[in-house]
């Protein structure tokens, strides 16, 4: 009889240990959040920050050389004061956008898609060296200016764009079509 | 497809008698109901249907403000000075109104990057200390 209750309060303990520790979504119904976060996040790098339109207005020093050549030191410090300003701004964007990229990648990235092992490391050391360069480019600027490091302007953009273009080729399935089958399989069957 | 013919009609007999991005801009705006964001047009509407009309005056505008982006400092300023002239308002009346109620703020199409938005509205105000530089006037205070 005591053992009959030893080993009944064992299997309620148990029990409670797996609802306690159990994920609170079961494993068939993936969270599509991330997904859609992660999405907005290469839309907004992809299709506005790296865009070869915005990266060029704001540290293309063209605009410099007319406001310098057509007016006053007082323009001319308005000019620098606005760009700096805006160029601050697209760093800071870029590497919100970069870090939010990394913290899918790091929190739910391995539950959709198989990266290897090597792929991830290289993605790591690409996620470390723009993050670096978007560190150094905001004090190239504050301290000296937009037009202070442009070929730290192009290795940040590159390195932002070989960033998506990882992440795009290994999260393609969050495109709309796929997120649609995704979401009505209700059986949790494989993305890939 | 509809939309396509739509904004090909709207490019056709509205916008083509409009030679600059910003004068586009602003008038594409000005179709766009505030408090909805949809855009009117009736003649685009008669013609194909208010749905198709309001998404080519959408395409529209984000195709004018894209171009707006695009466009150098050196063309920004000559066409907002050629806009000024167009409305036969006084340069330092039109500078002063333009800095104080800032009106470009809300031309810009819906859903625009906020970052390229502050581009232009930063190129604007650069480019109306130009104007104003250029022309050695005090804008009226306002």
């Amino acid at each position: 009889m005591i053992e009959l209750i030893f080993f009944l309060l064992v299997g309620a303990l148990l029990l409670f240990s797996l609802l306690f520790f159990a994920p609170h979504k079961p494993q068939g119904r993936k969270d599509t959040k991330p997904l859609a976060e992660v999405q907005q996040a290469l839309d907004v790098l992809q299709l506005g920050l790296l865009s070869p339109e915005l990266v060029g207005r704001i540290f293309s020093k063209s605009d410099f050389d007319y406001v310098v050549s057509e007016t006053n030191k007082k323009v001319q410090r308005l000019f620098l004061e606005e760009r700096r300003r805006l160029a601050l701004s697209w760093v800071g964007e870029v590497r919100r956008q970069i870090v939010s990229l990394r913290h899918f990648h790091l929190g739910s990235a391995r539950f959709y898609a198989g990266l290897r092992f090597l792929t991830e490391m290289k993605l790591a050391w690409d996620f470390a060296a723009v993050l670096f360069a978007c560190r150094a480019l905001r004090a190239a600027v504050y301290l000296r200016g937009p037009y202070a490091a442009p070929r730290l302007v192009g290795s940040t953009t590159a390195a932002a764009a070989r960033v998506c273009g990882i992440s795009e080729k290994y999260l393609d399935f969050l495109r709309p079509a796929r997120m649609i089958s995704f979401g009505d399989d209700s059986a949790g069957g494989s993305v890939e | 497809m509809e939309v396509v013919n739509a904004v090909e009609d709207l490019h056709r007999r509205t916008l083509s008698n409009m030679p600059r991005g910003l004068d586009r801009l602003i008038y594409l705006a000005s179709t766009r109901d505030y408090n909805t964001g949809t855009y009117h047009h009736d003649g685009l509407a008669s013609r194909f249907s208010e749905e198709v009309a309001c998404e080519a005056l959408a395409d529209c505008h984000g195709e004018a403000f894209g171009e707006l982006i695009s466009s150098d400092l050196r063309d920004l300023v000559q066409q907002l000075d050629e806009y000024r002239d167009s409305t036969h308002s006084s340069p330092g009346e039109f500078i002063a109104l333009w800095r104080s109620l800032e009106p470009y703020r809300v031309a810009i199409p819906v859903g625009t990057d906020p970052l390229a938005a502050e581009l232009l509205f930063s190129n604007i105000k650069i480019a109306l200390a130009i104007l104003e530089a250029r022309r050695g006037i005090r804008p009226a205070a306002g």
